[in-house]
């Protein structure tokens, strides 16, 4: 198959990865918009018979991580994601996961970026650790320790999910 | 709990070999608290699945396929003006046979209402459907939770007698009644939407007389609705 027609069969995949990690669907699309176009510079960097999913995430995620440093040296701060931080069970805290029982969105928004990455690819994407840690470049045991904090806050929040 | 919590992770995850797989299934039969937490880990991961399935049975925007479709030029290399010109026709083709197709079916089962935009509605193997931000609207918005100004207003959400779930709408050009079928939402019933100046209590009237005739048992209520969405408003 072609390069392009490739890519073209992977976008509703790759539009869900983008919306788990942007969340605003115009954002998340804007966000797959700029890794198709840097796929298409950069297409004699992926290597046939390799896989194009995992080098495409790879884009899309590098693309992403480098916007949310961009935004957090400009001053532009979630304040969502500092309160991620401290999931710890005080009253506001518990008020709070109350509030979002069922919105999977506020609840992933409440991830740090490098747990909601993982999440994505392992609990939605299906793809296994090692592949995971391949497309974030980092050891195996910091993809399931990060997931394992990430689990463990969605869980907090979403509660005993229905 | 007899297994540590990144061993009943990785369980769920398919990460073990299927010795230890084994194992867990066996000692998840003595162990309750180790079977409550499998359940726990599998129905957070079936909880965000569901919450994202629907985005992949969304129609990808124009504006990214655009970019893969007919790109053989975006290398810079100046082809012939015979390649410009099929990769044109290969741009234009599905959006025109759409259109075509969209208005014949408008023209045999509704007579011609040329105020339907042809962004919000699609024909898809000839059958009339949502798209752009009507399919949008369908997909996700809430009843109970939409902006007073939003372009497209949702009115009921409701199941019809096949089961299937079905959402009524209103907005500036088509009000109508769209229904989940395959993974997309099919319009059951259109009329000419809200002109400012419209005088519309005949057509809200109208509207509502058909959710009650295609009505099977209560509307859902806010937390009926938002699970059915999250669910990717699947017939169950």
């Amino acid at each position: 198959m072609r390069f392009e027609e490739e890519l073209v069969a992977l976008l509703p995949r790759l539009r869900r990865f983008a919306r788990g990690l942007a969340r605003h669907p115009s954002d998340a699309d804007d966000l797959c918009q700029a890794a198709i176009e840097r796929a298409l510079k950069s297409r004699d960097q992926w290597q046939e018979g390799t896989r194009l999913d995992s080098w495409m995430y790879r884009i899309t995620r590098n693309i992403w991580i480098d916007e949310r440093r961009a935004a957090g040296r400009r001053g532009v701060h979630s304040a969502i994601d500092d309160a991620a931080t401290q999931v710890v069970g005080d009253g506001a805290a518990e008020v709070e996961a109350g509030a979002l029982r069922g919105d999977v969105d506020g609840a992933m928004a409440r991830l740090p970026d490098d747990q909601r990455e993982v999440v994505m690819l392992v609990l939605v994407e299906g793809y296994a650790y090692r592949e995971a840690a391949d497309i974030l470049d980092v050891p195996i045991g910091t993809v399931t320790s990060r997931l394992a904090r990430g689990r463990e806050t969605l869980m907090h929040y979403l509660g005993e999910a229905a | 709990m007899s297994v540590d919590r990144d061993i009943v992770a990785a369980f769920v995850d398919g990460e073990l070999d299927d010795l230890t797989a084994r194992r867990i299934e066996r000692e998840a039969v003595r162990d309750p608290a180790l079977a409550a937490e499998i359940a726990r880990h599998r129905a957070l991961k079936a909880q965000l699945t569901a919450h994202y399935a629907p985005v992949v049975e969304e129609a990808v925007p124009e504006r990214l396929r655009a970019l893969l479709v007919g790109a053989d030029n975006a290398d810079g290399v100046d082809t012939s003006l015979a390649d410009r010109r099929a990769a044109k026709r290969a741009r234009f083709e599905p959006m025109h046979w759409g259109a075509l197709a969209a208005s014949l079916v408008l023209g045999l089962t509704i007579g011609l209402r040329p105020w339907l935009p042809a962004a919000d509605v699609a024909s898809d193997k000839g059958v009339l459907v949502a798209s752009g931000s009507l399919a949008d609207a369908l997909d996700t918005r809430l009843a109970s939770n939409q902006p007073a100004d939003a372009a497209v207003r949702i009115g009921l959400s409701f199941r019809d007698g096949e089961g299937r779930y079905c959402r009524s709408f209103e907005s500036a050009t088509v009000d109508g009644i769209g229904c989940r079928e395959g993974g997309r939402w099919q319009l059951e019933r259109t009329q000419r939407g809200r002109a400012p100046t419209d005088y519309r209590q005949a057509g809200s009237g109208e509207l509502a007389a058909m959710v009650a005739t295609m009505m099977a048992g209560d509307p859902l209520d806010a937390d009926a609705e938002r699970v059915a969405r999250d669910a990717g408003w699947r017939a169950r």
